[in-house]
C-alpha cells in the first residue's frame, strides 16, 4: 500500500549485472510487460550504445527491457513532451515509464490540461540529484578527470560527488561543488531543484538508503504503483526486504544534503536578482532577451506548453511577425503561460541557441508564485494551475468578476 | 504495435552541421527532437534546424517524372522521362552540353553526377552555386595560404579572444556560430563587427561596430594593418618563418595615407585605430567571412588583405585562429571536395592530363576530360542542353532577365528537384528527387566535418535519390560497371579511394556523432581540427603575402541610379526560398520581400514605411515593400534574396573577370521611387 517501503533487487542474474543498484527497475519494467499489465515501456537508451547520446526509446518486447537497464546522467530528455506529442498522450496505450522528477511533474501538469491520460501511464520515478548535458561532460571528463570520455561506462552522483566508472572497472572521483564551480556539472535548473525523490510517480526508485547494497530503496507512492510491486514480488520477479531504520535515516539525510545544495544554488542564482534595482533589473533580462532569433525553440520543448494555436504565432498577430528579436511580449507572454506550472525541467535552456537562461527567469517567477498560491506545479492532478483557474472564493470577491455583464459588453 | 524511433541526421539548410533527432513513428516523419549529445549545435538550434523535415512532407513535392507537352506538364514514367534525357545527351555534342549542381546533394550524389558527366559525357562542364559564394575565395586563399578551406572549426571559435566578424549577420545566417561567440564572449573575448548594416548580430556581438561605406573593406583592413605595423604588433617571428613576400607588403602599406582610408570607408581613424589594436593585441584572433567580402568584383583583393591580417598577427595554425570562409549550405565544403566543378576532379585535383589520366584508371574508363569546362553562367548561356540538380538559378543567378532569356532558349533542359521552383518550370523534363531525410550519406559542412545522415523514410511517391538517377542514366548509357553502385556506402568507399582527404574515414568511423574533420588520411587517424599548423600546403610550406589594393565597385552610384543596393539573408529563409517558403512556420513570419532604407533616404523620397517602392537598376526592375530603419547607411538598400516575386538579383549584374568571374552581388547601382 502507499507509504510501503522495500529494499529489493531482480531475481534475474542478467537484469542484477547490467542493471543498476540490483536491476529493480528493470526487472520492474520487464515484469510489466510479460504480464500486460502495460502495451509498452517508455525509457532511455544510449543509442548506438553511445552513453552521452541517449535517447528515449519505446520497447514492447520484454527481453529488450533490458537494452535500457543502468543509470544515465547525461541524457536530459524530454519524456513528457514525447508522450504527449508521439505516443497521443497516451490515451490509447498503456505505458510504464521510467521518469525523472521532473519528468513526472510535468507528465501530471500535461493531465491537467487533459494533454496526457495518466489512467494508462505507469510512472516509475527515478531519484534524481541532477543531470548533465552531454557536452559538458564530455569537457568535464577529459579535462576535469583527464579520461577519455569514451572509456566512462557509469557515473554516480549525489550532492558531494561524481563519480565515473572506467571501462577497466576502476573509478575516479570530484567534488561536485568544484566541478560546478568551474562551470562543469550539473544542468542550470538541476543545481536549483530540490525535487529528488519522485513521490508524485507510482513507485519512486533509488539508490538512497540502500547502504551501498545492490539493491534499490523502492517507496510506494501510489495504488497502482502497490499493485505493481505486490505482484512482482509474488511471482518471483523481484527480492525484497523491508529497510531498516538506519537505512530510512541514510535515506532522509541524503535527500535533506541534496536539497541544501539546490537552496544554495537557488540563492546564488536567484535571489541576487531580488538585490538589483529594478531598473538594473529590467537590464539584467533585456540584455539576454535581445538575442531571441525566435526559433520557437522554448516554445517547441516546452512540456507544459500544449495550445494548437499558440498566442505567440504570427497568424494570432499579437507579435509582429519576422522580427529578430521579437517584441519583448514573445519572452514575456511565454513567461505569464507558463510561470506557475512550470517544473524546472531545463528543457527550454537546454535547446536555446542564443544561451539565454530562460529556466532562471522561469524558476524565479515560479518560486514567488508558489509562495502566493501556496501551490506547487506537478504534485498532485487534482491540484488546479492557480492562473488558469478560480477558486470559489476568488469568485466571489467583489469588483474583480470579469465575466459581470458590464464588464463583458465593453 | 506503435514504433518510435530516433533518427540522427544533419539540416539540410546552412553549412554549420548542425544534428538534429527525425522523429519516425511508424514508418512517417511525425517531428525532430533535439540532438544534445551532437557537438556542433548540442542540442540547439535555429528555426531552419527546428523545421528542417517539414518541407519534405509538403504536399507540393514532386512526386513523378514530368514531361512538357504543348507547355503543359503531363506524368510520365521513369523510364520514359530517362530514355528521353539519354537519347538527348547522348545525341548532343560534349561542348554543348552543361550540367549544374547543388550542395543541396550529398557527396555520394555529387560524386555520382561528376562521375557520370565525365565518364559518360567527356566534359568538364559542370559547376554549382559555389560559383557565386566562394569563386573569389579560392583563387585568394590558394595563392596566399594554399587552400580555401575553414583552416580552424566552429567549435573552438569559442577559443578566440578576438573575433573580427567580417560581413557575416550571423545572428541570422549562421546562428550556431554566433553561440560560440556568445560564449567567447563569455570568456572575455572582444568582437569587432563590419557591415553597412546595423544587424541584430551587430547590435549583440559588437564590442565595436564599423558602419562601413559598401565595398570597401579591403581599405579599411589595410589600413588596420597599417596601424598594426606603426604600433609593432606584427609577429615577427611568424613572419619570419612561416611566411614570405612581407617586405612588398609593407612598403606598399607604408605608402598608404590613412586619411584616404577614413574617407574611402566612411569610418573615422581613431575607431579603425580602436579595431586594429583590439585585433592586433590579441592572442588568438578569428576572422570571419561571407558573401559580404566574396560577392565583390575585388572580391579576392579583400579576402588576401583578409590573410595578410593574420599573417602578419601570427593568426593562423592554431584552434579559433585564420581566415575563415563561411558556407551558405550544408553540403557546403562536400560540394567542392567530391569535384563537380569546372576545374577540379574529387579531391581538388587540377584538371589536366595527368589528373585525366588517373580517374581514368581509378575508373577503369577512357579518354576522361582534361581540360576545364565552362562555369555556372557561362553555361547557363552558351549550353543547347542543361542539366540542373537541385539549383535554382532563376533566382539565385545574377540578372534575372537574361537568365530567363538563356534558359528559354535552350534546346533541352531538364531540371531534377525536390520543388516545382522557378526554374524547373521553363524544363522540358521534370524529375522528383529525395530530400536529405529520404536517403543515406554525408555531408560535409563548413568545417571540413564530414557527418552522416541516415534515411528516416521513404521517398514520396516515385522520387528518387540523386546519385540513384545518375546511376540508372550511366547504366542506360553504355557504362554499365562504372555505376553499378548499390548504395551511398559503396560510392563512399569509391570516394575514399579517389579523395585523399576522405581516405580513412569510414561509414562506420561516422556512427560517432562527431563526425570526421578531413584532412584525415588513414583509419587510425582522429581528423584534422586545425589546418595549417606547422606548415602551409603551398609549394615551399609557407605563407604568401599578397598586396591587396582597393578598388572601386563595378558600378557605382551616378545621377541616374544614386543608390547602393545589396541584398542578403533574413533568419526566416533560406537562399532562394524553394525548402522555407514551403514551411509554413517560416513563410508566416515573412511571406513576403521588403528594401530597407535610411530614415533620411526615406524622408528625401517621401516614402513611409510599409509603402510600396519600386527598384531599378541598368537591366531591371523590382517593386516591394518599404522597411525604414536606421540600422542601414544612409545611400544603400538592402532587400532579402528569397522571394522570387522581387528577387534583387533582376537588379544585379556586372561580374568580375577571370579568375573568379565573380558577380557583384553585394554592390550595385539603383533609382529608387515610391509607387504610386
Amino acid at each position: 500500500m502507499k507509504g510501503d517501503m522495500y529494499l529489493a533487487w531482480s531475481t534475474d542474474e542478467q537484469i542484477r549485472s547490467k542493471g543498476a543498484s540490483g536491476g529493480a527497475v528493470t526487472a520492474l519494467l520487464k515484469f510489466a510487460l510479460e504480464r500486460k499489465i502495460v502495451d509498452a515501456v517508455l525509457a532511455v537508451r544510449k543509442r548506438d550504445g553511445n552513453r552521452y547520446d541517449g535517447v528515449v526509446s519505446l520497447i514492447s518486447n520484454p527481453d529488450e527491457v533490458i537494452t535500457c537497464a543502468g543509470t544515465l546522467h547525461v541524457a536530459p530528455v524530454n519524456v513528457a513532451k514525447e508522450i504527449r506529442e508521439y505516443l497521443n498522450g497516451a490515451q490509447d496505450l498503456k505505458v510504464a515509464v521510467t521518469c525523472k522528477p521532473c519528468d513526472c511533474r510535468a507528465i501530471i501538469e500535461l493531465a491537467k490540461r487533459r494533454q496526457i491520460n495518466t489512467e494508462n501511464l505507469l510512472l516509475i520515478g527515478l531519484n534524481c540529484t541532477g543531470t548533465l548535458m552531454p557536452g559538458v561532460a564530455r569537457r568535464m571528463i577529459s579535462e576535469a578527470y583527464q579520461v577519455n570520455p569514451e572509456d566512462v561506462v557509469g557515473e554516480e552522483l549525489d550532492s558531494k560527488k561524481l563519480v565515473i566508472t572506467l571501462a577497466d572497472g576502476s573509478k575516479k572521483e570530484r567534488d561536485l561543488k568544484e566541478l560546478e564551480e568551474q562551470g562543469y556539472g550539473r544542468r542550470e535548473n538541476c543545481r536549483r531543484c530540490a525535487f529528488n525523490i519522485p513521490r508524485m510517480a507510482d513507485l519512486a526508485c533509488g539508490k538512497w538508503g540502500t547502504k551501498g547494497q545492490q539493491a534499490t530503496f523502492i517507496e510506494v507512492c501510489s495504488e497502482k504503483g502497490s499493485n505493481l510491486m505486490e505482484e512482482a514480488l509474488e511471482a518471483g520477479a523481484l527480492h525484497a526486504e523491508p529497510p531498516d531504520q538506519e537505512a530510512l535515516k541514510e535515506r532522509e539525510q541524503e535527500d535533506q544534503e541534496a536539497v541544501e545544495l539546490a537552496q544554495t544554488w537557488q540563492e546564488k542564482d536567484l535571489d541576487v536578482l531580488r538585490w538589483l534595482p529594478y531598473e538594473d533589473r529590467l537590464q539584467y533580462w533585456l540584455r539576454y532577451l535581445d538575442r531571441c532569433i525566435k526559433c520557437f525553440g522554448c516554445r517547441d520543448v516546452c512540456p507544459i506548453c500544449y495550445c494548437q494555436d499558440c498566442y505567440l504565432e504570427p497568424s494570432r498577430d499579437l507579435v509582429q511577425a519576422g522580427e529578430t528579436p521579437p517584441h519583448i511580449m514573445f519572452p514575456l507572454i511565454r513567461l505569464a503561460h507558463v510561470a506557475d506550472s512550470c517544473v524546472n525541467c531545463g528543457q527550454c535552456q537546454d535547446v536555446c541557441p542564443m544561451e539565454i537562461p530562460l529556466t532562471r527567469l522561469y524558476q524565479m517567477v515560479n518560486r514567488e508564485l508558489t509562495g502566493v498560491f501556496d501551490y506547487v506545479p506537478g504534485m498532485d492532478i487534482a491540484d488546479d494551475p492557480p492562473l488558469t483557474t478560480i477558486t470559489e472564493e476568488e469568485a466571489h470577491i467583489e469588483n474583480v468578476d470579469a465575466f459581470k455583464s458590464d464588464a463583458a459588453s465593453r | 504495435m506503435t514504433s518510435i524511433e530516433h533518427v540522427p541526421t544533419i539540416c539540410p539548410y546552412c553549412g554549420c552541421g548542425c544534428g538534429i533527432y527525425l522523429v519516425v513513428k511508424d514508418g512517417e516523419l511525425v517531428g525532430m527532437e533535439p540532438w544534445k549529445g551532437h557537438p556542433v549545435c548540442e542540442g540547439k538550434n535555429c528555426q531552419k534546424g527546428r523545421n528542417a523535415h517539414a518541407c519534405s512532407t509538403s504536399d507540393q513535392r514532386l512526386v513523378r517524372p514530368l514531361v512538357k507537352r504543348d507547355g503543359v506538364f503531363a506524368e510520365t514514367s521513369w523510364d520514359a522521362a530517362l530514355s528521353v534525357i539519354a537519347d538527348k545527351l547522348g545525341s548532343t555534342a560534349s561542348d554543348e552540353v552543361g550540367f549544374i549542381n547543388s550542395a543541396k546533394c550529398t557527396n555520394e550524389d555529387l560524386y555520382v553526377i561528376q562521375k557520370f558527366v565525365r565518364v559518360v559525357k567527356k566534359t568538364n562542364n559542370m559547376d554549382n552555386a559555389s560559383r557565386f559564394c566562394h569563386s573569389t575565395s579560392v583563387p585568394a586563399l590558394l595563392s596566399t595560404v594554399g587552400s580555401g578551406v575553414m583552416p580552424t572549426s566552429t567549435i573552438s571559435i569559442e577559443q578566440a579572444d578576438c573575433i573580427f566578424v567580417a560581413g557575416p549577420n550571423l545572428q541570422e545566417t549562421y546562428p550556431i556560430i554566433a553561440r560560440r561567440i556568445i560564449r567567447a564572449k563569455r570568456k572575455g573575448a572582444k568582437v569587432i563587427v563590419a557591415d553597412p548594416r546595423r544587424t541584430i548580430t551587430a547590435r549583440n556581438l559588437a564590442d565595436l561596430y564599423l558602419q562601413i561605406y559598401p565595398a570597401t573593406d579591403n581599405a579599411l583592413v589595410n589600413g588596420m594593418m597599417k596601424l598594426i605595423l606603426d604600433e609593432g604588433l606584427e609577429d615577427k617571428g611568424f613572419i619570419e618563418e612561416r611566411t614570405k613576400g612581407f617586405e612588398d607588403l609593407k612598403s606598399y602599406l607604408q605608402s598608404l595615407d590613412l586619411r584616404e582610408i577614413e574617407r574611402i570607408t566612411e569610418i573615422p581613424l581613431d575607431v579603425i585605430k580602436e579595431a586594429a589594436l583590439m585585433y592586433g593585441k590579441a592572442e588568438k584572433a578569428c576572422i570571419l567571412y561571407n558573401a559580404g567580402i566574396a560577392q565583390h568584383g575585388a572580391g579576392i583583393e579583400n579576402i588576401r588583405a583578409l590573410v595578410d591580417l593574420a599573417l602578419m598577427t601570427g593568426n593562423y595554425g592554431r584552434p579559433g585562429t585564420g581566415v575563415n570562409p563561411l558556407r551558405g549550405h550544408a553540403n557546403g565544403e562536400g560540394f567542392g571536395d567530391m569535384g563537380p566543378l569546372p576545374v577540379f576532379y574529387p579531391g581538388f585535383q587540377k584538371v589536366n592530363e595527368e589528373t585525366a589520366r588517373r580517374f581514368e584508371d581509378l575508373w577503369g574508363v577512357k579518354d576522361l576530360p582534361s581540360t576545364p569546362g565552362m562555369t555556372y553562367m557561362d553555361m547557363v548561356g552558351k549550353c543547347r542542353v542543361l542539366y540542373i540538380v537541385g539549383a535554382n538559378p532563376m533566382s539565385a543567378a545574377p540578372d534575372t532577365t537574361s537568365v530567363r532569356q538563356a534558359l528559354k532558349s535552350k534546346d533541352f533542359l531538364v531540371v531534377q528537384d525536390i520543388f516545382m521552383t522557378e526554374t524547373a518550370k521553363m524544363a522540358d523534363i521534370v524529375l522528383p528527387a529525395a530530400t536529405s531525410v529520404e536517403k543515406d550519406g554525408t555531408m560535409t559542412g563548413v568545417d571540413r566535418r564530414v557527418q552522416r545522415l541516415y534515411k528516416a523514410v521513404a521517398p514520396p511517391g516515385d522520387a528518387r535519390p540523386d546519385w540513384d538517377i545518375f546511376c540508372e542514366l550511366g547504366k542506360r548509357m553504355g557504362f554499365e560497371a562504372a555505376f553499378g553502385f548499390q548504395s551511398p556506402a559503396d560510392i563512399f568507399e569509391e570516394i575514399r579511394k579517389c579523395v585523399p582527404q576522405y581516405k580513412g574515414i569510414t561509414y562506420e568511423r561516422l556512427k560517432n556523432p562527431s563526425g570526421i574533420q578531413w584532412p584525415c588520411p588513414t583509419e587510425d587517424h582522429p581528423g584534422t581540427e586545425v589546418m595549417f599548423v606547422g606548415k602551409f600546403p603551398t609549394a615551399d610550406g609557407l605563407a604568401q603575402f599578397q598586396v591587396a589594393e582597393y578598388t572601386p565597385p563595378l558600378e557605382v552610384p551616378d545621377e541616374e541610379y544614386p543608390y547602393i543596393f545589396t541584398n542578403g539573408r533574413v533568419i526566416f529563409h533560406f537562399h532562394s526560398g524553394t525548402m522555407t517558403r514551403r514551411t509554413g512556420r517560416l513563410n508566416n513570419e515573412l511571406p513576403h520581400g521588403f528594401a530597407e532604407i535610411n530614415p533620411e533616404d526615406a524622408q528625401a523620397l517621401s516614402i513611409q514605411d510599409g509603402d510600396q517602392v519600386r527598384l531599378t537598376s541598368r537591366r531591371g526592375t523590382i517593386e516591394t515593400v518599404a522597411r525604414v530603419t536606421e540600422d542601414i547607411r544612409k545611400g544603400l538598400i538592402f532587400v532579402p534574396w528569397h522571394f522570387s516575386e522581387c528577387a534583387p538579383n533582376v537588379l544585379t549584374g556586372p561580374c568580375a573577370g577571370p579568375p573568379s568571374k565573380m558577380p557583384e552581388f553585394k554592390f550595385c547601382a539603383v533609382k529608387v521611387e515610391k509607387v504610386s
